[in-house]
């Protein structure tokens, strides 16, 4: 039964091109915009570590200006306190065990020489980090691994590069084990990660978060011997010191913290361990600022450093209106059409078949028009994202994934189903009398 | 006129004729949404810095050389720069800085007036070599510039510093009164002498001191120095090549990275440019969409009175009269659905203010929006109609 309805169908849809790529091409329209749209939204909201941001907490601690609170903006209305911590601060959380896993991090900038014969020395971004950054933050490697908890203690030079790195450096061979020259010291490479581009850069917030992964990662414990300072965002509300040690022993708040924990009353404990280390502190007269601290997961953080931007929200929201007008369009149209074919249906009515017959044959013309328009849609979209996200940075990439393709799959449906239901149900509600009487 | 028989026409026919009031409601609801959002997303793109934005470009250095880790050699290097640059063809003005025009951000510290009432103002800092107005096209207003003899490289000093500040910060900070030759105390309560205004500043920053700016007169150079170098207008082309040549002749021990600062600009507007791309394009698509639906509606309601409009016309009415009848019907559905449209158009706007941070919808879109709407909806229906019109008045004697 299926087959036949499908084969009238097609037939019926043969039989009027033109008003078949119109209602077809209406519904593409309706489901490109709607789908582009939405994964756009969807990029930014959706959880970058499924299975994984629940247990990533980020610390923050309010050590600020005992005269005013941390500026916050009218546009974004995140809470006032700084949203990043100190060097000092970061290296005393690093003593507590609770945690399974944490890291403190940033971004800064250094020299790479690679073999002078291959190309000239470059300034690259190099992500200082504990070795738990790679697991927390499902980092893939192509080729060796993580360094161990050795090299963060001895601050040893070892680095983990990324694929366009290793391609440019050694030409993507299995480089562990090789040296590279970075500033003034000679370094190992003890991994090599895969292509690797989340769409949010989920583990520093601050800043351009839609940008690319540093291509460079070398134990964090190598910032003071090697003096390396933040090329990312840092906040001060006093005098950070002349010397580097000053700069590193001062309230300026430059490092991001992680941690993972493996339930809600760990991350009690955790948070009582923060509150305990600010108390400590304030006897020592650090903390002026009334007590605020927070320990966030990766989703309620994303949330509130507002990684969605509300323009994306109202334009997601205004797509799938037009995604409402492109059915109700295509109902009109299917309206017209099903009525001008009254007396056919009525020579069928007259030979035997029921209204269910005639309903779920119109309702099957429905469904393969809303299937061919959500097809097309889908394909037009994939060329509309790729263009919005060039737009975004050069390297984004939105692409649909299975979630996206099945919302798509299920709106054009749904989109085919509703309207056709009242045509469909007009068509089969004729009166065959009154058609052949003529 | 005919109303009486075409609201009896809608009458029997209301279905056909709800779809189209409601897909006119929609439309007018999105369009009028869509278009205050492409404005406010043009009111940032079109924000003027007030610097001579398309004739600057952004130097950076990138060195590699040991020789950098030390100060006075990292100082002698930026002033040979300084010299090289000035001295290519087209530079009309140069400085080091470590200020960025449409950066999306910068540095900041509070302030406060030197023997005030101590209250404290957030405003951007920036340190400057003295050839800063000229580089960024900005005036003087009042005081002196920086001078080459303000400039004091030593870290451990303990002399006040000196600056010139943002007409606007003047306002703020000094309620009206000059700035010019009082101090500033800064977030380290060491003392900065103002010796000069000047106007316009605007660098749209994280917080609200998009206008507020302290400019110090001081070498920037840590991990690379960096510069903005004012071209003649239309001579960037030219320029661009001979910096990197003339930089890397005077020190080769780097990298030198330059972008214009419309690039710059073009890349803090990504956003808005979607905004305004995205929506151009939905507008046009819906009122397209919309259209067919009418032509589609309007077609079968032609084709189906065909009999009727023959009869009409056998009993002397005109063509223009037939045509005349299909205009007024789509008129009066057309203005149905904009009534209804109003209160849609309100109701979202509404809703995109208070969850998505959108603008208020402006009245004068509304009749933007109605009067597009109608066009549309006359263009949409004289396809189908003047079909109708050319109907010959036989039909009305013949069998079928």
């Amino acid at each position: 039964m299926l087959r036949y309805n499908v084969r009238i169908a097609i037939k019926s849809l043969r039989r009027n091109p033109v008003l078949t790529a119109v209602i077809i091409g209406g519904i593409a329209l309706g489901i490109c915009a709607s789908t582009t749209f939405t994964t756009v939204r969807h990029m930014f909201a959706r959880d970058p570590l499924p299975g994984k941001s629940a247990n990533l907490f980020y610390v923050r601690m309010d050590n600020w200006d005992p005269h005013t609170p941390y500026p916050t903006t009218p546009n974004a209305p995140g809470l006032p306190i700084p949203p990043q911590i100190s060097y000092r601060d970061a290296m005393a959380l690093m003593r507590s065990n609770i945690p399974l896993r944490q890291t403190a991090g940033f971004t800064g900038a250094m020299t790479v020489y690679p073999d002078p014969r291959v190309a000239r020395p470059s300034t690259e971004a190099i992500r200082l980090c504990f070795s738990d950054f790679f697991t927390m933050f499902k980092v893939p490697f192509a080729y060796g691994g993580p360094w161990d908890k050795r090299a963060d203690a001895k601050a040893e030079q070892v680095v983990v590069i990324d694929d366009a790195t290793n391609q440019k450096l050694f030409g993507g061979i299995n480089s562990v084990g090789k040296r590279v020259r970075i500033e003034d010291r000679e370094f190992t490479v003890v991994g090599v990660l895969q292509p690797w581009r989340p769409f949010i850069r989920m583990y520093d917030l601050n800043g351009l978060f839609v940008a690319p992964p540093e291509p460079v990662y070398m134990p964090f414990s190598l910032t003071p011997s090697m003096q390396i300072r933040t090329s990312g965002n840092s906040d001060g509300w006093k005098s950070a010191g002349n010397t580097f040690a000053d700069f590193l022993n001062s309230d300026t708040d430059w490092v991001q913290f992680w941690v993972e924990l493996r339930s809600p009353a760990e991350a009690e404990q955790y948070r009582r361990f923060v509150d305990d280390y600010v108390l400590e502190e304030k006897k020592h007269g650090r903390f002026p600022r009334p007590m605020m601290n927070r320990v966030t997961t990766m989703q309620d953080l994303m949330v509130e450093s507002g990684v969605i931007v509300p323009q994306v929200t109202a334009m997601a929201a205004i797509s799938v209106l037009f995604l409402a007008i492109c059915a109700l369009n295509l109902t009109g149209l299917l309206l017209a059409k099903f009525l001008a074919r009254a007396p056919e249906v009525s020579v069928r009515r007259a030979l035997g078949a029921t209204r269910v017959d005639v309903f779920l044959q119109h309702i099957t013309e429905c469904e393969l028009v809303g299937l061919a328009g959500g097809v097309l849609g889908m394909l037009l979209s994939i060329g509309a994202m790729r263009l919005i996200g060039k737009l975004i940075t050069a390297t984004s990439v939105i692409a649909l994934d299975s979630e996206m393709i099945l919302a798509a799959l299920f709106l054009s449906l749904g989109a085919g189903l509703l309207a056709g239901l009242y045509p469909a149900w007009r068509i089969c509600s004729v009166q065959p009398a009154v058609q052949l009487k003529i | 006129m005919e109303f009486g028989p075409i609201i009896r026409s809608l009458q029997r026919n209301k279905v056909r004729f709800l779809l189209i009031v409601v897909q006119i409601a929609i439309t007018l609801a999105v369009v009028t949404n869509a278009i205050t959002m492409i404005r406010t997303a043009n009111e940032n793109i079109s924000k003027k810095s007030g610097f001579d934005d398309d004739n600057i470009v952004w130097v950076r250095t990138r060195p590699f050389s040991p020789a950098f880790k030390d100060l006075p050699y990292r100082v002698s290097v930026v002033n040979a720069d300084l010299r090289a640059i000035q001295g290519i063809p087209g530079v009309v003005g140069v400085a080091n800085t470590n200020f960025l025009p449409w950066g999306g951000g910068g540095s900041s510290g509070e302030v406060s007036a030197g023997g005030g009432d101590g209250s404290k103002f957030r405003t951007q800092m920036y340190y400057n070599t003295p050839g800063i107005l000229d580089a960024l096209g900005v005036h003087l207003v009042s005081g002196r510039p920086l001078r080459d003899t303000d400039l004091d490289d030593d870290p451990n000093s303990k002399a006040p510093s000196t600056a010139i500040i943002s007409r606007e910060l003047e306002k703020l900070v000094f309620k009206g009164q000059s700035a010019v030759g009082k101090q500033l105390r800064d977030s380290d309560n060491s003392v900065v002498n103002v010796v000069g205004t000047f106007d316009p500043f605007y660098n749209p920053y994280g917080w609200p001191i998009h206008e507020y700016a302290v400019l110090y007169a001081g070498h920037v150079s840590r991990s690379g120095a960096m510069f903005l170098v004012r071209v003649a207008p239309g001579s960037l082309k030219q320029v661009i090549p001979q910096i990197e040549k003339r930089m890397l002749q005077a020190n080769d021990g780097r990298n030198i990275q330059m972008q214009t600062i419309d690039e710059i600009k073009d890349i803090y507007n990504t956003q808005g440019r979607i905004v305004r791309g995205g929506m151009s394009i939905v507008i046009a698509l819906i009122v397209l969409v919309t259209g067919l639906g009418i032509v589609g509606v309007t077609s079968f309601t032609v084709t189906e009175r065909r009999k009727q409009i023959g009869t009409r016309r056998a009993l002397g009415a005109t063509k223009g009269a037939v045509l005349r009848y299909f205009l007024l019907e789509n008129w009066i559905v057309t203005n149905a659905g904009l009534i209804l449209g109003v209160a849609a158009a309100y109701g979202l706007n509404i809703l995109l203010v208070s969850k998505a941070g959108g603008a208020k919808l402006d009245w004068r879109f509304l009749v933007v929006a109605i009067a597009l709407l109608w066009v549309q909806g006359i263009v949409a229906t004289l396809v189908p109609a003047l079909r109708a019109a050319r109907f010959s008045p036989v039909i009305a004697t013949s069998g079928a």
